[in-house]
């Protein structure tokens, strides 16, 4: 296994750069956070959509929500990868296409789950901002978000990790993320399999273990900032 | 200023406040009290619009304020509103909760709002709780920060939903005694409670509710006196 790594370490980190594109360890975190910036917005708009007064607006995400929860994200990634450049006459970088898919799939799942965060928050809240005479913007962004999305911390978490699994379907259409360097280590060195994958699933877990540890940490410091802190001095 | 004409509501099919016409007169306090169910915290609730009405009106200074023309925003600002779970928001400290309309509403920065919200704190005797967060302090004084929080834009009327029902008993009285002191400063007030100290105390008029229907008003020597309507006595000597 030491071998393996000496030898292919620096492919298993960055792929093939700087002589080639970069790829591996490296371009899986970029897919993983890049797919992450883009689908947090996309699935907090969805949840309001979801969760507001707007009939259209809740019918239209409740609809992408349930197509999307009814395809696999390898039939949106094919979908991305083969049928959208016919739709829009040009070709798409695969690692686009990948970030493209990832996001789509992942909006709607994490979309849930900040609905039902501020579906999961007292009725008195939301009424309290409405008697202060409080308009929609400041209701959501001051009032309502920062609770829900602190209460579900742990779902966002575990939509993380598993956007950083999923990045591993890129190998399929030839992104040259963790997954595709480990395969293309295992065709030139055949008889290592168990070693190749050993290293990549103790990336993946070394990965999704610090991520979760991380962030459990920070919902701790959170937490004991809003309920246990002990006021000292006050603004006089 | 504020009256109420031919006002119902129904949930559903069922009625919940029926044909209610009354006057609430600028400076006035108004105690509202009934059984449970009677519609008290429901007609209070319209005031403010958190409760749509199907039928009548009520308008303050004359202004329909369940008319559709009406901006529901700034109406609201006009009126506090003070919950019987608080409702404070549990992530801000209590200077933010305060701060947080003259932010929003009022378009201050933090560094002009500050100032106005800390004096609205040394009024209910807070300001020493300033930084602490809603979970730090005792329900007496997340009462004291709710009320602290609605007048601060100055409102002309206030009304309070249950203010005590959800506290501990010695935690009644320090919220009582700043009702009382807003009381005598002249703000306009209609106030759900079963406090009836209180209600004999500082009201004005003491409205009483019995299945939606405003079936007695009086003052409170009248309200109660022995001469008092049967439906009164009977609630009376209920919570007694």
């Amino acid at each position: 296994m030491l071998e393996i790594l000496r030898e292919y370490g620096l492919m298993l980190l960055v792929g093939e750069y700087p002589h080639g594109k970069l790829g591996g360890l490296a371009l899986t975190l970029i897919i993983s956070i890049a797919s992450l910036v883009i689908t947090f917005p996309c699935a907090v708009m969805i949840a309001l959509a979801r969760t507001g007064q707007s009939r259209p607006f809740k019918a239209v995400a409740s609809g992408f929500v349930h197509c999307v929860r009814a395809v696999p994200l390898l039939m949106l990634i094919f979908w991305a990868y083969f049928a959208l450049p016919i739709v829009i006459g040009f070709p798409i970088d695969a690692t686009y296409t990948l970030i493209l898919a990832i996001v789509i799939y992942q909006a709607a799942y994490l979309g849930e789950i900040i609905a039902a965060g501020i579906e999961g928050l007292s009725k008195g809240q939301m009424e309290a901002a409405k008697a202060l005479g409080l308009g929609y913007i400041p209701t959501t962004f001051r009032v309502i978000l920062p609770q829900a999305l602190f209460n579900v911390i742990p779902g966002i978490v575990n939509q993380l990790t598993t956007i950083i699994k999923e990045s591993s379907l890129g190998s399929i259409i030839a992104v040259s993320e963790l997954s595709y360097v480990m395969l293309q280590v295992n065709s030139n060195e055949v008889t290592k399999p168990l070693q190749i994958f050993g290293i990549l699933a103790a990336t993946y877990f070394i990965l999704c273990f610090a991520l979760s540890q991380a962030t459990s940490w920070l919902e701790r410091g959170i937490a004991s900032k809003r309920t246990g802190r002990v006021v000292v001095e006050a603004v006089a | 200023m504020i009256e109420f004409d031919g006002v119902s509501k129904w949930y559903g099919a069922v009625r919940v406040l029926r044909n209610i016409s009354a006057k609430v007169e600028k400076g006035e306090t108004i105690v509202l009290c009934g059984p449970s169910g009677s519609g008290k915290s429901t007609l209070a609730r319209t005031v403010n619009r958190l409760e749509p009405i199907q039928e009548g009106t009520i308008k303050i200074d004359g202004t329909d304020i369940h008319a559709k023309s009406m901006n529901v925003n700034a109406l609201r600002t006009g009126i506090g509103f003070v919950f019987q779970q608080f409702n404070l928001f549990p992530h801000l400290s209590v200077v933010d909760n305060v701060m947080l309309p003259l932010q929003r509403i009022r378009q201050q920065s933090r560094k002009e709002a500050l100032p106005t919200a800390l004096l609205m704190l040394e009024r209910v005797g807070l300001a020493d709780k300033a930084n602490a967060l809603p979970a730090d302090i005792s329900g007496g004084q997340s009462q004291r920060v709710a009320i602290a929080r609605s007048l601060i834009l100055k409102p002309q009327v206030l009304i309070l939903d249950e203010p005590t029902s959800a506290l501990d008993p010695e935690m009644v009285g320090e919220v009582l005694k700043l009702l009382r002191e807003l009381s005598s400063e002249g703000i306009t007030m209609m106030c759900v409670t079963h406090e009836m100290g209180f209600a004999r105390e500082v009201s004005d008029r003491i409205w009483f509710l019995r299945n939606g229907e405003l079936t007695f008003e009086a003052k409170p020597d009248l309200f109660f006196s022995s001469n008092t309507h049967p439906d009164v006595r009977g609630f009376l000597s209920s919570i007694h």
